[in-house]
C-alpha cells in the first residue's frame, strides 16, 4: 500500500510528571530510545508505569516536561498545538484499548473520517490499492474493511459490533490514511485470547504491507514476542528487554 | 455533508428530547422578546399614525398649558398676522355602547380651513362631503372601518357619552380612507364640524388648539417669530414633531422596563442553551477526545459545537417568531390598555409587523444561542485529548473551580454594586448592573450548593441511609453537570422572587398611600378614556347640587390638566382643599403644616416625587408655566409622595390657579360627609339627582380605592405574564438539564440496579437527588431574590419612575419560590427514574 518506509523515533531524556492532588507523580524520568524506521516495537511495563504516557508523547497528544521527542525529522516539542494536531492527523495512526470508534458514524464513515480530516476524502487519489493503482477514499476504506473481514458491516453502527470486530475496525481506521507511524495502546487488552490473536494477525499483515513503524504498548509477553524489538519501561526509563 | 457535521447531526437527532428542549428554550426567549417588541411597537405606531392623521400636514400648533385657546385668536392670526394656513381644532373623547371598549376621538374642524392640512377633509375623491357635515347639527363623519364595526350607515344615529353627557350624533358621511395609513389613523375618529364639536365638548368659544402650516425656510422662520411675539398670555407655539415626540416619550420608561423583562426571558433561554450545550459536550467528552486524538483541531471542534448551536438557534428562532406573533396579539391589548390607563388614549388596530423587529428577534435568538454555546465549545476544544476522556479529571477540575467561581461571582457582584452607585438616571446602567449582580450570584451558586448539601448530608443519611448519602454525594461529585443546572434554577427562581417582592412592595406602598391620600368619603368625576386620570369638566350646577347635599359637610375640588409642552409632559392640578384633605399629603422633607400654609397662600406649588426626580429639581427650584399673564416661574415649596402619575404632578392652590388662568372648571370633587352619614346611601342619592342624559362616576372611598388597585393590577398584568414566561423558560431548562443529567448516569444507575437495587429504591435515589438540587436552588434563591428585589425597588424602579417604595416581603413569595424550585426539580427526576426503573441493568451497563 505505501511506497515509503515509516519514520524513525527518537526520545531523548524525556521527563513527564502529573499532579495528583497535592502530590506530583513522576511517570517518565529521563526515558531515551531510538526506534529505527519501519521497526515493530513492543513496550512492556506494569500498570501505571507510563506506557500510555509514552504513546501520548510520541503522538504529540501530550508534551514532555523536558527532553525531546522526534518523529523522523520533526521535533514535536517545536510544533504549536495546532501543528502537532495536523502532524498527528497526517502521519500517525492510533489504536486504543477501548476501540474509541465514533458511535454516531457508521463503520465505513469511521474509516473515512481520517481521510476527510487529512483532505483526501474527495481527492482523485486517496491512496494506492493492493495492486499499487490509485484508488478513491471510499474504495480505499472498503478495501481495508475487506482486509479486516468486515466489508459486510460497512454500514453498521459500532454498537452493533462485537469487541473483536470493533477493534478490527479501529485498526483499519488507524491505517486508512496510510500513516508513517502506528501507535497501539493495549490493542488486545479488552479482547479474549483468540480474538486478540486474530486482531494482531490483521495488524501485523497490514503494517507489514505498509512498512509502517509500529509501537505497541502491551502487558502481553506473547504479543511482545511477535515484534522486532521489546522495550521495557522501568521506573520511568526505557531499556531493551 | 462532512463527516463531522454528519456525526454531530446524528448526535442531535439521537438526543431528541435534549434537542427539543433546547429549541424550545430559544423559541420561548425569542417569542417573548419579539412579542413585547411588537406589542410596544404596535402601540407606538397606533399612536403615531393617529397623531399624524389628526395633525395632517400641520407643522406647528398654538396651544395653552390648560388645554384650550380662545377662538378669537384665529381671526387675529389670519387678519393681523396674515397667516394663510391656520385651522382651528376642537378635540375630545367619547364612548359609545355601540362601539364598546373604544376611546372615540372627536375631531372638530372647520372644513373651509382644512385645505392645507387634512386631505381626507379637503374634498376630492376620498374626501368628505363637507356641506352635509356643516349643515347637519352635530353631524359626524366616520371611517368605513369604524362604521362597519358599529353597523352604521349614513342616516343612522350614534349614541355617545362625552364627558358624562349623552348625545345622539347623526352619521352624515362614511369616509373611505384612501390608503392603509389613513384607514388606521381614522380608525377611532369621529369627524365633526367645529361648532358641533364645541357644543358636545362644552367648549363654545374655545378651541383645543390651532394648527398652523409654516414653511421651513427664512420666511417661515420670520413668521414663527412674528406669531410668537404676538401671542396672548397663556398660549404657546409648539412644533408638531416635538409635541408628538414628547407624548411618545412618556412611555419610554414603561417601554424600557418591558423590554428589560423580555430580555430577561432571553437570558433564561441562554442559560437553557448553555446547559444543553454544556451537557452535550460533557456527554461527548470521550468522543471529542477521540476526535482530537485522530487529529481534529481545536478550531474544528469549536466550529462543530457552534454549528450545532446555530442549528438549534435557527430552529428556535423560526418557532419563536411564529409563537411571538401569536403572543403579541394577546400582549398588544394589555400594553395598549396600560398606556390608556396611565399615559394617553391610544388606538391599536393590530400588530405592526416591523421587519426590523423580526430581524432583531432572529439576531438575538441565534446570537444568544451562539454566545451561550461558546464557553462549552471552547472548553471542549481546550481540553487535552488525553485528559478529556477522564471523568475524574473533569470533576476534580470542576471542584477546584468552585472557590474561584465564587470569588469571580463576588467580583461581578461588586462591579454591579459599583455601577449601581454611579449617580445616574440611566436605565441602561441600572440594567447592566442588575445583569452583573445576577451573573455574579450565578457564579457563587456552586459554592453555596456544596455548603448546603454538606449540611443536609448527615440528615439525609439518618433519614434515608446509604441511599440518602449516595444522593447527597452525587450532587457534589457530578458538579461539572449539576452546577450549570442549579445556577440556572437559582437565577430563574431568584428573579421571580425579586419581581414578586417588587410587585408586592409596590402594591403595599400604593395601598398605604391610598389610605393616606383618599381622605374624602365620596369622589365624583366624569367617565373618560383613561382609568387613572380624571378628565373633563363637571357641570357647575351639578357641583353646586352635590355640595349642597345635607349630608355633605365639606368638599375639595380638583382641576387636572394633562399638560404637554415642548419636551415636557406632566399633570397640572389646581386644588381647593377642605382642611381635612390637607393631611393627605406626605412630604419628603419639611413640616407639612408649614408647606401647606405656603401652598394655601399661593406662594408656590407642590410637586410630586417623580416630577422632581425625573427633572433633577428640588425644593426652591421653579416650575415655569405659560399663564394668561405670560410665563410665570413658580417656586416648589414641597415635594410629596405620589404614585398616581409617572410623568409627575404639579399642584397649586385653586386661588393661585384662578389668578393665573381663566379656567373655572372642576374636574373632580371630593366630598366629606357628616359623621353619621352612610357613604353608599349618599352616593345613591347624589346619582339620583344627576339629570337624564348626563353621567358622573360617584364612588365611595372604598370603591375608589378598589378601582385604583384594579388599575394597578392591570398595569402589572404584562409584568406578571412575562414573569410567568421567564419562569417557564427557566423551568424547561432545569427540567431538561436535570433529566439529562440523570439519563446520562444510566450506566452508573444500571450498576446500582445490577448490584441489587430495586426499581423503587432507584426511583427514590434519583428523585431524592433532583429534589435535593431543587431544594438547594430554592433555598439559595431566597436571599439572592431578596438582594435583586432591593436593587429593583431602590434603584431600577427609582430611576425608571422616581418612586420611593417601601419594601414588603410576604412569606408566600418566598414559599412559592422554594416550592416551585422543589417541584420543578422533583418533576425532572420522575422521567429518568421511571425510565431507569424499567430498563434492564444489562442494557444500561452495556457500553458502546
Amino acid at each position: 500500500m505505501r511506497d515509503r518506509e515509516g519514520p524513525s523515533i527518537d526520545l531523548i531524556d524525556v521527563h513527564k510528571s502529573y499532579e495528583e492532588g497535592e502530590r506530583t507523580h513522576e511517570v517518565l524520568t529521563g526515558a531515551s530510545v531510538t526506534i529505527p524506521a519501519g521497526q515493530r516495537v513492543a513496550i512492556l511495563g506494569p500498570s501505571g508505569s507510563g506506557k500510555s504516557t509514552l504513546l501520548n508523547l510520541m503522538s504529540g497528544i501530550d508534551l514532555p516536561d523536558s527532553g525531546t521527542v522526534r518523529i523522523g525529522d520533526t521535533d514535536l516539542g517545536r510544533l504549536s498545538e495546532r501543528d502537532r494536531t495536523l502532524f498527528r492527523r497526517d502521519h500517525i495512526g492510533f489504536v486504543f484499548q477501548f476501540f474509541n470508534l465514533l458511535p454516531t458514524l457508521t463503520v465505513l464513515e469511521n474509516l473515512l473520517l481520517p481521510l476527510e480530516l487529512s483532505g483526501r476524502a474527495n481527492g482523485v487519489r486517496a491512496g494506492r490499492g493492493v495492486d499499487g493503482s490509485g484508488v478513491g477514499a471510499e474504495e480505499q476504506a472498503r478495501a481495508l474493511l475487506d482486509a479486516v473481514e468486515l466489508g459486510a458491516r460497512a454500514d453498521a453502527f459500532p454498537d452493533r459490533l462485537s469487541g473483536g470486530e470493533q477493534q478490527r475496525v479501529a485498526i483499519a481506521r488507524s491505517l486508512v490514511h496510510e500513516p508513517d507511524l502506528l501507535l497501539a495502546d493495549e490493542p488486545t487488552g479488552n479482547l479474549d485470547e483468540d480474538t486478540g490473536d486474530r486482531v494482531i494477525e490483521v495488524l501485523e499483515s497490514l503494517v507489514a504491507a505498509g512498512r509502517t513503524t509500529l509501537v505497541v504498548v502491551t502487558h502481553s509477553r506473547e504479543l511482545a514476542g511477535r515484534m522486532d524489538r521489546i522495550l521495557e519501561l522501568d521506573h520511568g526509563r526505557l531499556r531493551d528487554g | 455533508m462532512r463527516l463531522l457535521t454528519r456525526a454531530s447531526l446524528r448526535y442531535l437527532t439521537q438526543h431528541r428530547l435534549q434537542l427539543l428542549l433546547s429549541v424550545l428554550g430559544v423559541a420561548l426567549g425569542v417569542a417573548v422578546v419579539l412579542s413585547i417588541d411588537l406589542a410596544i411597537q404596535s402601540a407606538r405606531t397606533g399612536f403615531r399614525i393617529s397623531a399624524e392623521t389628526v395633525s395632517g400636514r400641520a407643522t406647528h400648533v398654538l396651544a395653552s398649558d390648560v388645554g384650550f385657546v380662545d377662538e378669537g385668536l384665529l381671526a387675529s392670526l389670519r387678519i393681523d398676522l396674515d397667516v394663510p394656513a391656520a385651522a382651528p381644532v376642537v378635540e375630545g373623547y367619547a364612548t359609545s355602547a355601540r362601539l364598546p371598549g373604544r376611546a372615540l376621538r372627536i375631531l372638530g374642524i372647520d372644513p373651509f380651513s382644512e385645505g392645507p392640512f387634512r386631505p381626507y377633509v379637503a374634498g376630492g375623491p376620498t374626501g368628505v362631503d363637507v356641506s352635509r357635515l356643516i349643515t347637519t347639527r352635530r353631524g359626524v363623519a366616520l371611517s368605513s372601518g369604524l362604521a362597519s364595526s358599529g353597523g352604521l350607515t349614513p342616516g343612522d344615529s350614534l349614541a355617545v357619552t362625552v364627558e358624562g353627557q349623552a348625545w345622539t350624533l347623526p352619521v352624515v358621511e362614511v369616509i373611505e380612507p384612501g390608503d392603509e395609513l389613513a384607514r388606521a389613523g381614522l380608525a377611532d375618529v369621529l369627524l365633526m364640524d367645529i361648532a358641533g364639536a364645541q357644543e358636545v365638548l362644552r367648549m363654545t368659544g374655545r378651541l383645543s388648539r390651532i394648527d398652523l402650516r409654516l414653511e421651513d425656510d427664512a420666511e417661515g422662520a420670520a413668521r414663527v417669530a412674528a406669531v410668537e411675539s404676538a401671542l396672548p398670555g397663556g398660549v404657546g407655539l409648539q412644533s408638531v414633531g416635538t409635541r408628538s415626540e414628547t407624548m411618545s416619550g412618556m412611555i419610554a420608561a414603561f417601554d424600557v422596563n418591558l423590554t428589560a423583562l423580555s430580555l430577561l426571558a432571553l437570558i433564561f433561554g441562554m442559560f437553557l442553551i448553555y446547559n444543553a450545550v454544556t451537557f452535550s459536550v460533557v456527554q461527548r467528552r470521550q468522543i471529542l477526545g477521540r476526535l482530537r486524538a485522530l487529529g481534529v483541531t481545536r478550531g474544528e471542534i469549536v466550529r462543530m459545537i457552534l454549528s450545532e448551536a446555530l442549528w438549534i438557534g435557527a430552529l428556535g428562532a423560526v418557532l419563536g417568531t411564529v409563537a411571538g406573533l401569536f403572543l403579541a396579539r394577546g400582549l398588544v391589548g394589555m400594553v395598549a390598555r396600560t398606556i390608556n390607563d396611565l399615559y394617553f388614549a391610544v388606538s391599536v388596530q393590530g400588530i405592526d409587523l416591523e421587519p426590523l423587529l423580526l430581524v432583531k428577534g432572529w439576531v438575538l435568538g441565534i446570537g444568544a444561542t451562539l454566545l451561550a454555546a461558546l464557553p462549552p465549545a471552547l472548553e471542549a476544544a481546550g481540553a487535552n485529548p488525553r485528559m478529556a476522556a477522564l471523568r475524574s479529571v473533569v470533576e476534580s477540575r470542576a471542584r477546584r473551580l468552585v472557590p474561584r467561581a465564587a470569588a469571580w461571582g463576588a467580583v461581578l457582584c461588586l462591579v454591579g454594586a459599583g455601577l449601581l452607585l454611579i449617580p445616574t438616571r440611566s436605565l441602561a446602567v441600572s440594567f447592566t448592573a442588575l445583569f452583573f449582580v445576577i451573573t455574579g450570584l450565578a457564579f457563587a451558586t456552586p459554592a453555596g450548593t456544596l455548603v448546603l448539601v454538606g449540611a443536609v448530608r448527615p440528615i439525609l443519611g439518618r433519614l434515608a441511609g446509604t441511599l440518602g448519602l449516595i444522593a447527597a454525594r452525587g450532587v457534589g461529585t457530578s458538579l461539572s453537570r449539576t452546577a450549570p443546572a442549579i445556577a440556572a434554577l437559582v437565577v430563574a427562581v431568584s428573579v421571580t422572587v425579586g419581581l414578586g417582592v417588587m410587585i408586592q412592595s409596590f402594591r403595599g406602598t400604593l395601598v398605604q398611600w391610598l389610605d393616606g391620600t383618599l381622605r374624602a368619603d365620596v369622589y365624583v368625576s366624569l367617565p373618560g378614556p383613561g382609568a387613572s386620570r380624571a378628565t373633563g369638566t363637571l357641570w357647575p350646577d351639578l357641583v353646586d347640587d352635590f355640595v349642597a347635599h345635607p349630608q355633605v359637610s365639606g368638599y375639595s375640588t380638583y382641576r387636572g390638566i394633562d399638560l404637554i409642552r415642548e419636551g415636557d409632559a406632566f399633570r397640572l392640578v389646581a386644588l381647593e382643599l377642605d382642611p381635612r384633605g390637607e393631611s393627605a399629603f406626605d412630604f419628603l422633607d419639611g413640616a407639612r403644616e408649614e408647606i401647606m400654609s405656603r401652598f394655601r397662600a399661593g406662594e408656590g406649588v407642590i410637586a410630586s416625587e417623580p416630577y422632581v426626580f425625573s427633572r433633577g429639581l428640588e425644593v426652591g427650584d421653579a416650575v415655569t408655566l405659560t399663564t394668561d399673564q405670560g410665563e410665570r416661574a413658580l417656586p416648589i415649596v414641597g415635594v410629596f409622595y405620589d404614585y398616581g402619575s409617572e410623568q409627575g404632578t404639579v399642584m397649586m392652590a385653586r386661588s393661585l390657579y384662578d389668578r393665573l388662568f381663566d379656567d373655572p372648571g372642576i374636574t373632580s370633587l371630593g366630598l366629606f360627609l357628616e359623621d353619621e352619614a352612610n357613604s353608599d346611601v349618599v352616593v345613591g342619592e347624589l346619582l339620583s339627582i344627576v339629570p337624564d342624559g348626563r353621567a358622573v362616576i360617584a364612588r365611595t372611598n372604598d370603591s375608589l380605592r378598589s378601582a385604583s388597585l384594579e388599575v394597578f393590577d392591570r398595569t402589572f398584568q404584562v409584568t406578571a405574564v412575562l414573569r410567568l414566561l421567564a419562569f417557564v423558560v427557566a423551568f424547561v431548562g432545569v427540567l431538561s438539564a436535570l433529566a439529562a443529567l440523570q439519563l446520562e448516569r444510566a450506566r452508573e444507575l444500571g450498576l446500582l440496579r445490577a448490584s441489587g437495587m430495586t426499581p423503587g429504591q432507584l426511583g427514590r435515589l434519583v428523585v431524592t437527588q433532583t429534589g435535593l438540587i431543587g431544594l438547594a436552588a430554592g433555598v439559595l434563591a431566597v436571599p439572592m431574590g431578596l438582594a435583586l428585589s432591593v436593587v429593583m425597588i431602590f434603584v431600577v424602579n427609582k430611576r425608571s419612575f422616581g418612586w420611593t417604595l417601601n419594601m414588603e416581603v410576604g412569606p408566600e413569595v418566598l414559599l412559592q419560590a422554594v416550592g416551585l424550585a422543589l417541584v420543578g426539580a422533583l418533576l425532572a427526576g420522575v422521567y429518568p427514574a421511571w425510565k431507569m426503573a424499567r430498563t434492564s441493568p444489562a442494557l444500561a451497563l452495556r457500553g458502546e
